[in-house]
């Protein structure tokens, strides 16, 4: 089995660069990377199991707790599912509102992307910069649903409220911001020697394997393929939204870098047509209080910061539960990249493959 | 911290106290399954059956009606008196919402068709519904079914988006059925394949056609006890290597087999007792345990 001067690790399960309970065993062959296994389950909480046994209404309040950082892109999958399944029409403005604070998350998420993965390589001083814009962001989410983190922000059929006032010109004020901050960013990292000796031609995976492996969002947009379901499968307001899908073909650990940017820069765009194009009318489709499916199954897909986040309902007659809920994680697929990115390679390159994958083991593990 | 009130004896009912308070573990509603009764499985064959039976039974009833009505008009004319109203159709009451419940619907489009054509007796069912397209397959026939929806030059299905399954207790054919949801990123669409199998049946693993499904079958295989067969590393995935039961099984309940057992809920120190001895002096019952003298 092994060689002599190899050796067996576990990075994790409490490894501050494993962004949560990810154990990874390694095994070595003095720096070289051998053998990778992911272990995951440490946070597995049965919530496929819990939402079988709560309403509709209730199950959403769950999906705060799977990618606690994109808690909005959570509950757009959900009530979107939830309407496909029942076929409940959502009017325009909530559509609109939807999409616009999904953007905003995706850029959170992102923020706190680039902060740690910067950290873990070693950059200290992008986190205190990302996270002063992620502040502002959080204060948005908290005026419009009063949660920082677990928002639970839509309902299903729409919106429980409209915007609170004075939200459209505190998203006016951070828009007015954000570029140049994002400008900030590049000047601290993109040209950094440091930085780049660190990310380029790390951890690659072509586009090939990443289609085999199921690996979605970022990290397959950085190897070439213009897949965003955004666009392939629009839902919310997306289909009316101007915006372009970045991609790369170095497929590299800076390269996701690069896409993750430009993601920002399009989320920007996206929140800036939705600020100005707002339209008129009611938040909340007219639904009944509570919702009796009928013999159905839907898989719903959308883009979260991660990936393709999606759900999988089967309805049962009359039934106010779903009968069976399947959450198919962006994480939990890409993470099966993981061991095709840094077999071979050198062990300080694993730290920058899971920052750069960007997991979130509450969605992994479930 | 207010004062405990100590129990209070109400007058005429110091015989018999209650016991002491614990909780029934084994009683209590998170612990108690409750088996489906229905197999809600999506199905045109099954949604049109269903149709057809609701309108046989429409029909009877306003025939039923109308007979009725007959019998009824004839005895008051013998009796003289006047003729009752006649039947009104009942019509399907209409809902005020902006709900359209997607129904099943025969399959029109031309990924579905190319692949009944392709896979021929192999194939059982292709509905759509919701938008979605559901091509149903023999249990057999499901390696061969993904491998033409990868390899044909008109599917070219490349991506593997998720597998997993459902668990269907009161269905007679089969237990589970298993889902495998395909995307065409260069086409832009979505296709599922579906299976049905019984308890311990070993359908063929995916891993060589889409090397994805490897965690998403572990995973199946560890929260519906569902082996793959030629699978490379068939463990569990989410739970621990020695758990016991699938959790994701009907019979299973929602607070977990076992573990709980631990009384760690235990009234450890007495306050869950204290508290009650407090509600209940409260409520002027007695609830202090008959002491030795």
């Amino acid at each position: 089995m092994f060689k002599s001067e190899e050796m067996e690790i576990n990075l994790g399960p409490q490894h501050p660069s494993t962004h949560g309970v990810l154990r990874v065993k390694l095994r070595l062959d003095g720096e070289t990377v051998v053998k990778c296994t992911p272990v995951i389950g440490y946070l597995h909480r049965g919530l496929e199991k819990i939402c079988e046994n709560k309403t509709y209404f209730q199950g959403q309040v769950w999906t705060d707790r799977m990618d606690y950082v994109a808690a909005i892109s959570n509950n757009l999958g959900w009530v979107e599912g939830v309407e496909k399944l029942f076929g409940i029409e959502t009017p325009r403005r909530a559509r609109y509102i939807r999409t616009m604070l999904t953007e905003m998350n995706r850029i959170a998420s992102h923020l706190l992307w680039l902060a740690t993965h910067a950290l873990d390589i070693g950059a200290m001083t992008v986190f205190l910069y990302a996270f002063r814009e992620r502040e502002l962001l959080l204060d948005l989410f908290e005026a419009f649903c009063g949660a920082r983190l677990t928002t639970t922000a839509f309902r299903i059929g729409g919106l429980r409220e409209d915007l609170p006032p004075g939200f459209v010109k505190q998203a006016r004020a951070f828009q007015a911001i954000f570029p140049e901050r994002l400008e900030e960013y590049e000047t601290l990292l993109s040209e950094n020697r440091i930085w780049k000796k660190r990310t380029v031609g790390v951890a690659r995976i072509n586009a090939e394997d990443c289609i085999a492996l199921g690996v979605t969002g970022p990290v397959l947009r950085a190897a070439g393929v213009p897949y965003d379901i955004r666009k392939a499968f629009p839902s919310a307001a997306y289909a009316e939204m101007d915006f372009e899908i970045p991609t790369r073909p170095e497929a590299d650990t800076y390269a996701r870098y690069l896409v993750r940017l430009a993601e920002m820069r399009q989320s920007h765009r996206i929140i800036q047509q939705c600020l100005d194009g707002l339209p008129e009318g009611p938040v909340m489709a007219k639904i009944p209080k509570i919702l009796k499916s009928e013999v159905n199954e839907v898989y719903h897909a959308i883009e979260a910061p991660k990936g393709e986040l999606g759900y999988y309902f089967v309805g049962e007659k009359g039934g106010v539960n779903p009968y069976r809920m399947h959450v198919r994680a962006p994480s939990f697929v890409n993470l099966q990249a993981l061991p095709k990115m840094i077999e071979g390679r050198l062990l300080a390159d694993v730290i920058a493959a899971i920052g750069t994958l960007d997991v979130v083991l509450g969605e992994i593990d479930r | 911290m207010s004062e405990p009130i100590e129990p209070q004896v109400p007058e005429g009912a110091s015989e018999s106290p209650v016991g002491p308070y614990v909780y029934d573990y084994a009683a209590a509603p998170q612990r108690q399954i409750v088996p489906p009764k229905t197999v809600p499985l999506p199905s045109l064959k099954t949604y049109e059956a269903e149709v057809i039976a609701q309108q046989a039974a429409d029909e009877a009833k306003w025939k039923k009606m109308q007979a009725d009505y007959e019998v009824a008009k004839a005895k008051a004319e013998a009796e003289g008196k006047d003729a009752p109203k006649p039947p009104v159709k009942p019509v399907p009451r209409k809902d005020d919402n902006d709900m359209k419940t997607p129904w099943p619907q025969a399959a029109k489009d031309p990924d579905l068709l190319h692949l009944q054509r392709l896979l021929g007796e192999q194939v059982e069912e292709i509905f759509e519904q919701a938008g979605e397209l559901t091509c149903q397959v023999r249990k057999e026939a499901l390696h061969e079914a993904l491998r033409i929806c990868r390899e044909d030059a008109d599917l070219k299905y490349e991506m593997l988006a998720d597998q997993t399954g459902t668990h269907y207790p009161a269905a007679k054919e089969f237990a589970f059925s298993l889902v495998y949801h395909l995307t065409s990123i260069s086409r832009r669409k979505r296709l599922r394949i579906r299976i049905l199998v019984p308890e311990g049946f070993e359908p063929e693993s995916a891993c060589s056609l889409y090397p994805s499904a490897n965690w998403m079958e572990r995973e199946t295989y560890d929260m519906l006890g569902i082996r793959f067969k030629d699978h490379p590393d068939m463990t569990r995935i989410l739970c621990p290597e020695d758990w016991e039961a699938y959790p994701l099984r009907k019979e299973y309940p929602v607070v977990g087999l076992g573990q709980r057992d631990i009384d760690f809920r235990e009234d450890r120190g007495g306050v869950l007792m204290r508290i009650a001895m407090q509600k209940a002096g409260q409520m002027g019952i007695n609830l202090k345990q008959p002491t030795a003298d």
